[in-house]
């Protein structure tokens, strides 16, 4: 493992999103803690949830539905394996429990000048489950890594055309 | 759902391997037709059907130089796939901004009770 820095994938099996929220890490921490505040924000704008279950606990579940923009439906599985406030939480992520292609996002909350940044690191356990955890989230079939990094490519070295 | 035709859909257009060998060997600049068959080890016509599809989802530009006529990368098209790819970033940040707007409603009540 080569050491990065902050915000930085360590291979191309992880993703990194990292945020940062101006109110104090106590509560940013709260709106991860109950299905009253998460169903106020889960998922792009335009979606909701509908839970059956939830217990916030290190070795506790949520399992919810989560209903896309369009429309979709998605299982969703969350369990929390590790809640440490207002500092850190991991979870596993799947469609329903013992989902063999769930993956683990570890949450850390890190008080900043400007208040709390979030910063969640997910790491696959092979870089094929992460193409197929970026499937789910509407991705395409394929190819998608080498046409990810071609399409970045592309749109950062071609120049925009008159057309374009 | 029914699917979008091949010609209309860069996504339909990217399912065949060949096509994306295409876009792979464009990377390194523009190629003629001839090239590309050679490299792709078929033969000409198909390349070139291979290569229309490309050009009409808006992966693939053409121009005439000379004699002949050079095949290059289109970013046009290419966007709507690295959107599409950076699914769950998209979704975390999404649904980040939806979470700071929320907190920021906490905060607000915190500060009124």
């Amino acid at each position: 493992m080569t050491a990065t820095g902050p915000g930085e994938p360590v291979t191309d099996r992880e993703t990194v999103v990292s945020r940062t929220v101006a109110a104090p890490r106590e509560l940013v921490f709260e709106a991860f803690t109950e299905v009253r505040h998460l169903s106020r924000w889960w998922g792009p704008e335009g979606s909701s949830t509908t839970t059956r279950a939830f217990e916030f606990r290190a070795g506790g579940e949520w399992v919810f539905t989560m209903h896309g923009p369009d429309g979709t439906d998605y299982p969703e599985w969350i369990s929390w394996t590790e809640i440490t406030p207002p500092a850190k939480l991991a979870m596993v992520h799947g469609e329903y429990r013992d989902d063999p292609n769930a993956f683990e996002s570890v949450l850390t909350f890190e008080p900043d000048e400007a208040g709390t940044r979030i910063e969640m690191r997910t790491v696959f356990a092979t870089k094929e489950l992460r193409d197929e955890a970026v499937e789910k989230y509407h991705a395409i079939d394929g190819g998608q890594q080498t046409l990810s990094k071609l399409a970045g490519y592309v749109t950062e070295t071609l120049q925009p055309t008159a057309d374009g | 759902m029914a699917r979008a035709a091949t010609t209309s859909d860069v996504f339909n257009a990217i399912a065949e391997p060949r096509r994306r060998e295409i876009l792979v060997l464009l990377r390194t600049g523009e190629r003629p037709v001839t090239e590309l068959s050679q490299e792709l080890g078929m033969p000409q016509p198909g390349t070139s059907k291979h290569l229309r599809v490309l050009r009409e989802v808006g992966l693939v530009r053409d121009r005439r130089a000379g004699k002949q006529r050079l095949y290059g990368l289109d970013a046009r098209g290419l966007r709507a796939v690295h959107e599409w790819v950076g699914g769950f970033e998209q979704f975390w940040t999404e649904s980040f901004d939806r979470l700071d707007a929320y907190v920021q409603e906490l905060k607000q009540e915190r500060q009124e009770e």
